[in-house]
């Protein structure tokens, strides 16, 4: 039996998004139900691009496909992911 | 992007161009309640031609709306004021969230102007709307609201449906608005190829001891007829989630019922000793799985849903494939040699079979909602409130389609079933509708009545009144000691008198030899009809799964 719960990891997304007066509140409310802690986010509202790191037990991709499924989400990168295979 | 045009040439106000959008989208019939902040909307309705029916309460008209939509397979529109109305409409709008929906709700809202300086019945409506919808909109500029409509729409039907709020305010509703608007339609929603196919064939065939678990994903895909197909080609045994009901048919042989909490003894004894769990259009909720970690804790899993998130959220997937059910069933209907066990799912079947002896001269509900599934006709709709009489209309009646038992299953509200059954009886004016109610929840929507009432509505309620908030009553009696904190009612009003009150025949049985005639009577009868069966508050639903325990850990009784 695999579960999806792991040791407190941290992860940045980085999310292109509509530039919709809610849009942050809705990534927040997201993050914050589904159990991942804000550690740092940087919101650029000329490019609607969010970095946001965030940490966590649960599995980063729990987060991501939530994110995804939001209207005004258009992209979720992990950068985690994306560095860690810059550095193998 | 796809573009379409509206062929529109007139101006009009925004709250005209509403109602001739909810026209060209298909809707004959709305479901709402007037306020100061919609009036434009409810000017524009006054002659428009599309039925508008007026419940009591917005959370009734919120309901109805998903009772429409899950009885009819069409987009459900409820419509309510600003404020208070809209805050009403909330816990319809996260039924429909968790039961994956399509409604549009409509909300008036304060004038742009004043928004944000706390006038009179303003609320942040699009704040609420946040956790309890798929998306939702707040019209800013009068020349978005034909684009935001359309997106309503098409978010609420596409993909995993779901509801969609529309923040109207009023003066955009006043506002003259160009008709002729170039509408681009959004296009996030299409579903990931068809992946992974072979690597399912290959686990299905190399399955001893498949189970197939349906869930109610496959009536919102209307991928009802491909399960079956699959079912009958594969011949694998099936259980089905409480929304699942209805998407496999009873005389399937090896149909076991339904799993989880109360479920079926052979279904939950047969996915704990698969080998591969077929996941189709489920979820993996708790009041399924038990105890997640022993859930299955041998099989494979191959997940099929529409919705990626669902996909490895609590249960890890060995394949998984993400599209729609109507397309994948075909491919993976195959042959499967599982005679074997086939035979030991059978011979659970038989041995956990239902038997409806009750050994006293009051009414056992689970028998009564038996003889009543066995009267009406495959195309009755039967709505039910939440509680113990909704796990017993989830056992002991049969339904031919998901379409048919509209139960609310995810968010589990009470008060659910008498305005779902006014949805249902407008969506399909033809079928017979039944509410199967319980004391506790048929109050909390019990103004419905009035709805029933005013637009002269067949609809048969089944009130089964123990005097008790039963399932919360049970769960004191099994794990806090029979300490009966707040769950009896033996002050309840006198449901017969109340009916009466709104011109609906009634009758209250008490007695086991009474049944069958009140139920002919009922079902003969010309319009609405509430029949008020008191019950033994000592009858509970069984089998049960305790809090916390492995699926395989039934009780039986107490």
């Amino acid at each position: 039996m695999k579960t999806v719960s792991m040791p407190l990891q941290t992860n940045t997304l980085k999310l292109t998004l509509n530039s919709s007066p809610e849009v942050l509140e809705r990534v927040l409310r997201v993050a914050r139900h589904r159990g991942f802690k804000v550690e740092l986010m940087s919101w650029h509202s000329e490019q609607s691009t969010l970095e946001i790191t965030v940490s966590s037990e649960r599995n980063i991709r729990l987060l991501s496909k939530q994110l995804e499924k939001l209207i005004d989400v258009t992209q979720v990168i992990d950068l985690t992911e994306v560095n860690q295979e810059k550095r193998a | 992007m796809a573009v379409t045009q509206l062929t529109q040439a007139i101006t009009m106000r925004g709250a005209d161009l509403l109602v001739s959008y909810l026209k060209k989208e298909g809707v004959d019939t709305v479901f709402g309640y007037p306020g100061g902040a919609i009036m434009p909307v409810y000017d524009a309705l006054y002659d428009a031609g599309l039925k508008h029916v007026l419940c009591r309460h917005e959370q009734g008209a919120a309901f109805s709306a998903v009772g429409y939509a899950r009885a009819s397979g069409k987009v459900g529109v409820c419509i309510a004021t600003s404020g208070p109305g809209a805050t009403n409409l909330i816990t319809g709008l996260a039924d429909a969230y968790m039961d994956s929906v399509p409604i549009v709700a409509i909300t008036g809202q304060v004038p742009s102007a004043v928004i944000g300086t706390d006038a009179f019945q303003e609320i942040d409506v699009l704040g609420l709307s946040l956790a309890c919808t798929k998306h939702s909109f707040m019209v800013t500029d009068k020349d978005d609201l034909a684009n935001v409509l359309k997106q309503a729409f098409t978010i609420a039907k596409s993909g995993r449906p779901g509801p969609v709020l529309v923040d109207i305010p009023k003066d955009i509703q006043l506002a003259e608005v160009e008709a002729m608007i170039e509408i681009s339609t959004i296009d996030k929603i299409e579903a990931a190829p068809l992946a992974d196919l072979k690597a399912a064939t290959e686990l299905l065939l190399q399955a001893k001891q498949p189970i197939l678990y349906v869930g109610g994903g496959v009536g919102m895909a209307k991928a009802v007829g491909e399960l079956q197909k699959f079912i009958e080609v594969t011949g694998i045994p099936s259980v089905t989630t409480l929304k699942g009901i209805g998407a496999v048919p009873t005389t399937s042989p090896y149909a076991l019922g339904m799993l989880g909490m109360h479920g079926n003894r052979a279904a939950n004894l047969s996915v704990h000793d698969c080998d591969l769990l077929v996941v189709v259009g489920a979820r993996f909720d708790d009041r399924v799985t038990g105890h997640l970690e022993t859930f299955a804790q041998k099989a494979k899993v191959l997940h099929l849903d529409i919705d990626p998130a669902e996909i490895s959220k609590l249960r890890q997937s060995d394949i998984s494939i993400c599209a729609d059910l109507i397309k994948v069933l075909p491919k993976l209907s195959i042959q499967l040699d599982i005679k074997e066990w086939q035979r030991q799912c059978w011979d659970l079947k038989q041995e956990f079979g239902t038997s409806y002896n009750a050994p006293f001269t009051t009414i056992y509900a689970p028998q009564l909602l038996r003889q009543l599934s066995d009267k009406l006709p495959n195309n009755a709709v039967v709505t039910c409130d939440v509680g113990q009489h909704q796990m017993w209309v989830a056992q002991h009646m049969r339904f031919t389609r998901p379409e048919n038992h509209l139960s609310s299953s995810g968010l589990g509200t009470m008060g659910f079933g008498l305005p779902a059954a006014i949805g249902a009886r407008h969506a399909r004016p033809n079928d017979p509708v039944v509410v199967v109610s319980g004391d506790g929840s048929f109050m909390m929507n019990v103004q419905e009545l009035g709805t029933i009432k005013r637009e002269q509505l067949n609809v048969k309620i089944v009130l089964i009144d123990n005097q008790r908030l039963g399932m919360v009553r049970q769960w004191q009696q099994l794990f806090f000691e029979e300490r009966y904190s707040e769950t009896i009612l033996t002050d309840n009003p006198d449901f017969v008198m109340l009916a009466k009150a709104f011109d609906i025949e009634a009758r209250t049985i008490t007695q086991q030899s009474e049944v069958l005639g009140a139920l002919d009577e009922m079902l003969h009868s010309d319009g609405a009809y509430l029949l008020h069966v008191r019950i033994n508050e000592a009858d509970n639903v069984w089998p049960l799964v305790p809090p916390g325990a492995s699926n395989a850990d039934m009780m039986e009784s107490v």
